[in-house]
């Protein structure tokens, strides 16, 4: 490998880069745009459930049932209508998530110390928000029947009945528990995955497209210092933007890293490393503009979208899926984000996601290098 | 400088700046019916400038003219139908076979489908490419493209044929073939007008306008230029002429 | 209008397309890979939480404490530790979601009628799975109390106890399959139209042939009309082929109405072709073109309510998705698919698709001018 041709190709792909006005400004304004709009936009938080009531007791007690959900975080009471066909039109409408019905006997049975039938009916069509909500619910029922048991038992007996057992909850990790949390270091991982490899992708294709890849062929250039003159650029746009989405999260949502920075960037070289030679492969594949950026969007963003434990958990996923998440870099990555971030992970724990991504990384740029050379570089 | 009614083309002050930077120069000259007419210049002189203002590509800064009886600045898209342009490039769809290039272009031109398997058959044997015609474009020779272009550009029988640098790349037996069809379709009363920076091809036209950074240096017919510029040079060709013009305007 | 000119534009584009075998393959194939992916990804049950248990009472009582952990098939106890740091080492490892923690006092304090705490240490990174886990938690212990008090004061147990009669509708066992699947539809065609069609019209001007098209009487619109058409086609068989998948393999519902599914698709693909069509006239190479779609597809599909949810946004970029038409074609796709409502219900979102398309639409032709420059 000689320096000074090393030094050609990426000074040539430097100002490729820069004199593209168009794809240097999106390079930085997509981590812009994804930190600023996603971190302020994006929740997968459920609280303040839209919840409507059907009242037709209209005691002093079912008033107080209601001003209890309402009270609670997890649910707002809309409206109050008067009969249940009004509750469905609410609910096929999507202007309430779930819908209560109180029967006209409920203070009397209560008083009376008979089980009453609450009618709940939830909207369904988000499975997320669903189950959620059902767990809430759920929750809200039971708290409200145990406090019915020990108000009856007090009424009962002498001393006053406690209940047997009271779960301290510590949440670890993410303590204020707000999902911008875990999605803004996540974000940064599908950002680098991005700007690595579908910007790459597209930097050998365009070679072979407009004709001057045979003029390459012809030249002295090594097949290695290709390979690295053409990534070079690439990898301080992708550091560049590694910061700016550090600084961001910091600046704008007070999200700090518990861990180590130094660490945070040793894995996101490697990991961008990784998105670059991804990308890179592809371009070397497809030799089509088009074809690699739907190859791209396909083998990488998604990917680092979905199947990285981003925002859906692999646990829950069938066992073909984890088997296939195995190769996505995006799920080491995110772990050592989550781990970094929310944890406070030492290298001791991190290591073994390190590991991989540095195989990835030598698996890649071989198979680059020998595909390459194929070409006759 | 007159314009009669048998004028294919007429151009008046045309000019045309991109931003600063002149390109054509306010010229004006004429072309008649059934012309062989050359425009002459070395690269950057304002010759595919000016052809693309005349097919409409784009639109002179200032000045105007006529093609084909229509004003080339308001009615640009009268103007399209009968006349037939081929580029430096040669704008041909690789991907395509000559067969669904040619297929192509005749709907766009709105040849009535009628008369559509005969102009192809036309094409293909003019440009000897029958056995070609389910190839890739992209695989053929440039000689054979160039003929395709060719071929495109006539099909629905324009009246005016514009050809910006035809010959570039092919070599000469091509070259001779090509200009040989070119005076065949003159003589049946088609326009032709040429650019090109090849001194021996614009031997062949009729008339010849010689262009250098947007103005016109010379114009009129090979011999009469030659005369003009090389007075006492009595057997001084194209190639002297021209140099010498260029000469005077380098100041 | 010449419909033989549209025509044959229409047929040049589509040899272009299908003539590398790998495109072909590419626009056949995308659709079922997603489909696939995400369909079988996404899976919002909320089960197998795995929990470890350190028990330091290790008493009846402590026992069928954890038992009813174990009896729902929402926790599940995957390790049983004997001190703090082997557990705290599990959550560090992510090992296990929830720790629960027994003194060794629990069973004495709790027959003395008094309250026995204890610790539940929970992994937050996930606070949205976190939430509703603590929620879970929270029941399965109310539920354990009303048992214990039932068998400290065994008096006849009944008391106006709440008897919740909870239905899901549209989606009665919480599907995720049935939320995401359809969706796919959408940004199936948001990527066709945007992609495709721009690189479609840049491709020309690369390549020069922009030039000769120009030169012929071709208009403008006839250019637009031709070069939309293919991928207007491609997107409705990605629909079709969409749609079969999602009903026979997936089985998931479809109450509604077919037509009315292609009209929402052919108006949000007027918004999306319009899109490309701008995208196409604001970038010189391919490349551009590329990156400028991708840049417009992410915040399209990221605030369009897939896979966040719209209602926990804040104000502003709520009425943001107002411009978003994925926003609206998402729950017309919904409501076709899992409610099989109507147009009376559904007018507004229609409303609005026609509304966005038909002013991006004419914008982007406005743009769009024949001449290079």
């Amino acid at each position: 490998m000689k320096f000074i041709r090393l030094k050609a190709v990426t000074r040539k792909e430097f100002y490729h880069l820069i004199r593209d006005y168009r794809s240097l400004y999106l390079a930085f304004a997509i981590p812009l745009l994804l930190i600023i709009l996603f971190g302020y936009a994006l929740s997968l938080d459920v609280d303040n459930v839209e919840t409507v009531f059907v009242d037709y007791d209209k005691s002093e007690l079912s008033r107080d049932f209601i001003r209890k959900l309402d009270a609670s975080p997890y649910f707002r009471v809309s409206a109050l209508l008067p009969a249940s066909k009004d509750a469905v039109d609410f609910l096929d409408h999507d202007r309430a998530k779930l819908a209560i019905v109180i029967p006209p006997d409920f203070k009397k049975s209560i008083g009376a110390d008979r089980e009453i039938q609450l009618q709940i009916i939830i909207d369904g069509s988000d499975p997320s928000f669903g189950n959620i909500v059902r767990g809430y619910i759920s929750a809200f029922v039971e708290r409200y029947n145990q406090k019915m048991l020990i108000h009856f038992l007090n009424r009962q007996g002498q001393e006053r009945i406690h209940p047997p057992v009271d779960g301290r909850v510590r949440i670890w990790f993410n303590e204020d528990m707000e999902s911008r949390n875990f999605i803004i270091p996540g974000l940064i991982a599908v950002i680098i995955m991005i700007v690595g490899a579908i910007l790459t992708s597209l930097i050998i294709v365009r070679e072979y497209e407009n004709g001057t890849m045979e003029t390459i062929k012809s030249m002295p250039v090594q097949a290695g210092e290709f390979l690295l003159g053409k990534a070079i650029p690439y990898f301080f746009i992708g550091l560049t933007d590694l910061l700016i989405a550090v600084l961001l999260g910091q600046l704008l949502f007070g999200i700090v890293m518990k861990g180590n920075f130094g660490l945070l960037m040793v894995a996101a070289s490697l990991y961008l490393s990784v998105a670059l030679s991804l990308g890179i492969l592809i371009s070397n594949v497809t030799k089509s503009q088009m074809l690699a950026n739907q190859m791209a969007i396909l083998t990488t963003y998604l990917p680092s979208l979905l199947l990285s434990n981003f925002v859906f958990p692999i646990i829950n996923m069938p066992k073909f899926l984890q088997m296939i998440t195995l190769v996505v870099p995006a799920r080491y990555f995110i772990d050592i984000l989550s781990g970094i971030y929310l944890k406070n992970l030492g290298i001791a724990y991190l290591w073994p996601s390190m590991l991989v991504l540095l195989l990835m990384f030598i698996v890649l740029t071989f198979l680059n290098y020998k595909m390459l050379k194929k070409e006759g570089l | 400088m007159s314009h009669s009614n048998s004028d294919s083309i007429s151009v008046t002050h045309l000019e045309k700046k991109f931003g600063k930077f002149v390109a054509v120069n306010k010229i004006s000259f004429s072309v008649r019916k059934g012309e062989i007419f050359g425009f002459l210049g070395s690269n950057g002189s304002g010759k595919s400038t000016t052809i693309r203002m005349l097919c409409g590509i784009i639109t002179p800064t200032s000045g105007g003219g006529m093609v084909a009886g229509h004003d080339i600045v308001t009615e640009a898209e009268e103007i399209k139908k009968s006349i037939g342009y081929m580029s430096q490039k040669f704008s041909l769809y690789e991907e395509l076979t000559p067969f669904e290039n040619l297929r192509f272009y005749l709907g766009v031109y709105d040849v009535p489908q009628s008369k559509w398997s005969e102009r192809i058959d036309w094409v293909l044997n003019m440009a000897r490419l029958q056995d070609a015609r389910n190839r890739k474009t992209r695989d053929l020779p440039t000689g054979w493209r160039q003929r395709l272009a060719l071929g495109c550009s006539l099909l629905h029988k324009p009246d005016i044929l514009f050809l910006d640098e035809p010959t570039s790349g092919v070599d000469p037996v091509t070259r001779g073939h090509f200009w040989n069809f070119i005076k065949q379709l003159a003589h049946g009363g088609m326009t032709i007008f040429v650019t090109t920076h090849y001194m021996d091809e614009a031997r062949l036209c009729e008339r010849i306008v010689m262009i250098n950074e947007g103005c016109i240096v010379a114009s009129g017919t090979p011999e009469q230029i030659i005369a003009g510029a090389c007075p006492d040079k009595p057997d001084a060709d194209l190639n002297d002429a021209f140099i010498k013009l260029m000469k005077r305007n380098d100041y | 209008m010449s419909w033989l000119r549209i025509r044959e534009l229409v047929r040049k584009e589509f040899i272009q397309l299908f003539n590398d075998k790998r495109n072909r393959a590419m626009i056949m194939i995308m659709p079922f890979i997603m489909m696939f992916v995400f369909g079988y990804v996404v899976n919002y049950d909320i089960k197998n939480v795995r929990m470890a248990v350190l028990d330091y009472s290790k008493t009846p009582e402590s026992r069928s404490l954890i038992k009813s952990f174990e009896g729902n098939n929402i926790f599940h106890v995957t390790h049983v530790v004997a001190n703090e740091k082997h557990m705290t080492e599990l959550l560090l490892r992510q090992k296990i979601d929830v720790g629960i923690k027994i003194g060794h006092d629990f069973a004495s304090v709790m027959r003395e009628g008094r309250t026995a705490p204890v610790q539940f240490l929970v992994d937050g990174s996930m606070s949205n799975m976190t939430s509703v886990r603590v929620a879970y938690i929270a029941s399965i212990l109310d539920r354990f109390n009303r048992e214990e008090l039932r068998k400290l004061y065994p008096v006849d147990m009944s008391y106006g106890k709440l008897d919740a009669r909870v239905r899901t509708w549209y989606n009665p066992n919480l599907d995720s399959q049935y939320f995401f699947v359809p969706g796919i539809v959408a940004f199936l065609i948001m990527l066709t139209s945007f992609i495709l069609t721009s690189i479609a019209i840049i491709r020309e001007k690369e390549d020069g042939t922009m030039e000769q098209l120009i030169v012929t009487p071709l208009k403008s619109y006839e250019f637009i009309i031709g070069k939309t058409i293919p991928y207007i086609i491609i997107a409705l068989c990605q629909l079709f082929a969409v749609t079969a998948v999602a009903v026979y393999w997936f089985e998931i519902p479809f109450k509604g109405s077919f037509v009315l599914l292609l009209i929402a698709a052919c108006l949000f693909l007027l918004s999306n072709l319009g899109i490309g069509l701008f995208i196409s006239t604001i970038s010189s190479t391919k490349q551009q073109a590329m990156m400028t779609a991708f840049f417009f597809i992410l915040p399209f599909f990221m605030l369009s309510g897939f896979v966040f949810p719209i209602a926990n946004m804040p104000e502003i970029v709520q009425w943001l998705t107002y411009l978003n038409p994925l926003r609206f074609f998402l729950v017309i796709i919904r409501d076709i698919f899992l409610k099989g409502v109507g147009m009376d219900v559904m007018w507004p979102q229609y409303l609005a698709l026609s509304i966005l398309g038909i002013i991006v639409f004419t914008g982007a032709i406005m743009r769009f001018k024949k001449r290079l420059d």
